[in-house]
């Protein structure tokens, strides 16, 4: 019995639990789910039936599956060309990057499931989920391939049009609650007063953003197939591959969890208690299932949307996007001063 | 004389404006999500029913045939050639070589100009078109297929579905109900 207890001490150990229950397990079981709720939403708003006919019974939902073992076992090339090292090292590194900003994410207000303190929560998270996208750019540049470095190049533009855009407005909720902590932001919510309904030009503006970061499907950009191969993932084949979607995936999730925090209240329909179950695992439990639902609209846009030229996307970015952030921060801090929060 | 060049209409420029269009196609989005209207064909369990007059596989009637090659001579592709074969006369008791047309599948094009041009009309058209072969040489037909109509295998089982064309939903998949003729 020591063993058990040894084991699920060293699982709930709030860093392990959240930079791989919670940074790796899950985001692959939600990212399943969310790529078969993708492909069966478009092809119903397109009038189509999507994947069907591996398992008629579960609406399709095993073509995932089969596509995922395609994944695992297929050979990875590395063509003689590239710069071997960096070009193997890039997509693992992006995904790890992308993992690390959940580690400065509380899923609770209990001080003693936090993996570290959380004084300036907002600011390190936000800090560490912009390291990933320059390991992209890398991926691209060490591919040696004309499409990957075009795509490496679209990545970089939109790089400096998102970002701000991302930082500024999830700090207008710092400005709303005088605060870096995110707990402190989540309580500030309390009695559903939730910041997407308070400041919605903020919300409106990270949202965008957050399309815009993980290749969401009006700006899905860099990996446009149908003008740059896959963009920064040409040459990647199998596994490789398959470690690029993660990431991107990845990166998607822990921006929907960081939404989930600033604009919808985080767990707080709940109030933790003492232990692990009440003080840990329901309100991470909650965080998760607003942050996929999030991730299910985010999808959902692929349905509607064409893509934008890149032009179009850095004019929309720095001419509306960015102006949008400011007013959300203007608007943070004018419901401050007025009291609202 | 050609038609005059319409200048285009320029789209509306403003935030509003491309505020008020991204609404809108998020709105149609949501509607055809929870209303969809697929009309994806699910051929083995679902098959389009053609309509009368349908061109499909061509048929000899072989008592109808007066042996001109008509058929073989209009025959744009070249599908339809005329073979002969060896017959008894029934009167003088003398064997005869007589030419009867057959048809090429991999050449058809299933044009109908055949079945038009017959003067006796002992060529006509089966509605339907699914038909398989198991390689290239089945489908150049002898004269004992050709007299009858080819075997339909595929959507035997399937529901009969016909598309119409509809004033506010556009292209509509609607189950056929027999004798339902238009």
């Amino acid at each position: 019995m020591n063993w058990i207890e040894l084991i699920i001490k060293i699982i709930i150990w709030p860093p392990l639990w959240q930079l791989i229950v919670l940074g790796l397990i899950v985001p692959l079981v939600v990212v399943i789910g969310i790529l078969w709720f993708e492909r069966k939403t478009a092809a119903r708003v397109q009038r189509r039936f999507g994947p069907l006919h591996v398992s008629p019974q579960l609406g399709g939902a095993l073509q995932l599956i089969a596509d995922l073992m395609r994944y695992a076992f297929q050979e990875v090339i590395i063509p003689k060309t590239v710069d071997k090292g960096v070009f193997l090292l890039a997509p693992l590194t992006a995904l790890v990057l992308s993992i690390v900003p959940l580690v400065a994410v509380p899923f609770t207000s209990v001080a003693r499931w936090w993996p570290i303190p959380m004084d300036y929560s907002v600011l390190i998270s936000l800090a560490l989920s912009t390291v990933s996208a320059i390991f992209i750019v890398l991926a691209s540049w060490a591919s040696n391939n004309k499409f990957s470095i075009i795509g490496g190049m679209r990545e970089s533009y939109m790089i400096t049009a998102y970002e701000i855009a991302i930082i500024i407005s999830i700090l207008s909720t710092a400005a709303m609650t005088l605060s870096y902590n995110f707990v402190d932001v989540v309580n500030a919510q309390e009695g559903w007063k939730w910041f997407a309904v308070l400041n919605p030009l903020a919300f409106l503006a990270a949202f965008i953003g957050v399309l815009m970061a993980t290749s969401g499907f009006p700006f899905e950009i860099p990996e446009s197939e149908n003008e740059v191969v896959a963009g920064p993932y040409t040459e990647y084949s199998g596994l490789l591959y398959g470690v690029n979607m993660g990431a991107a995936y990845i990166k998607r999730f822990v921006y929907s969890v960081l939404i989930t925090l600033a604009f919808f209240g985080g767990w707080l329909p709940y109030h933790p208690g003492t232990g692990f179950l009440a003080g840990y695992l329901y309100p991470s439990i909650i965080v998760v299932i607003k942050a996929t639902i999030l991730m299910a609209i985010f999808s959902f846009l692929r349905a509607v949307y064409g893509r934008y030229r890149l032009d179009q996307a850095l004019d929309f970015a720095w001419k509306i996007l960015f102006p949008l952030a400011l007013f959300g921060l203007g608007l943070g801090i004018l419901e401050a001063y007025l009291g609202l929060i | 004389m050609p038609p005059k060049p319409v200048p285009k209409t320029k789209p509306k420029r403003g935030i509003f404006h491309k505020f008020k269009g991204n609404l809108e196609a998020i709105i149609v989005g949501v509607k055809y999500f929870f209303d969809p209207e697929r009309f994806t064909l699910v051929y083995p369990k679902e098959y389009t029913k053609l309509r009368e007059g349908y061109r499909g596989f061509i048929v000899l009637i072989k008592d109808k045939c007066i042996h001109c090659a008509s058929c073989a001579r209009i025959c744009p592709a070249s599908a339809m050639k005329m073979i002969r074969i060896p017959q008894k006369d029934p009167k003088t008791g003398k064997t005869k070589m007589v030419m009867w047309p057959v048809i090429n599948y991999q050449r058809c094009i299933f044009c109908g100009m055949c079945v038009d041009v017959c003067p006796t009309e002992a060529l006509y058209h089966v509605p339907y078109h699914d038909v398989v072969y198991e390689n290239l040489a089945e489908m150049d037909i002898d004269l004992e297929s050709f007299t009858k109509p080819p075997e339909y295998k595929t959507a035997k089982e399937g529901i009969p579905v016909r598309y119409v064309i509809d004033e506010e939903k556009g292209l509509v998949k609607v189950p056929y109900k027999e004798g339902e003729e238009k």
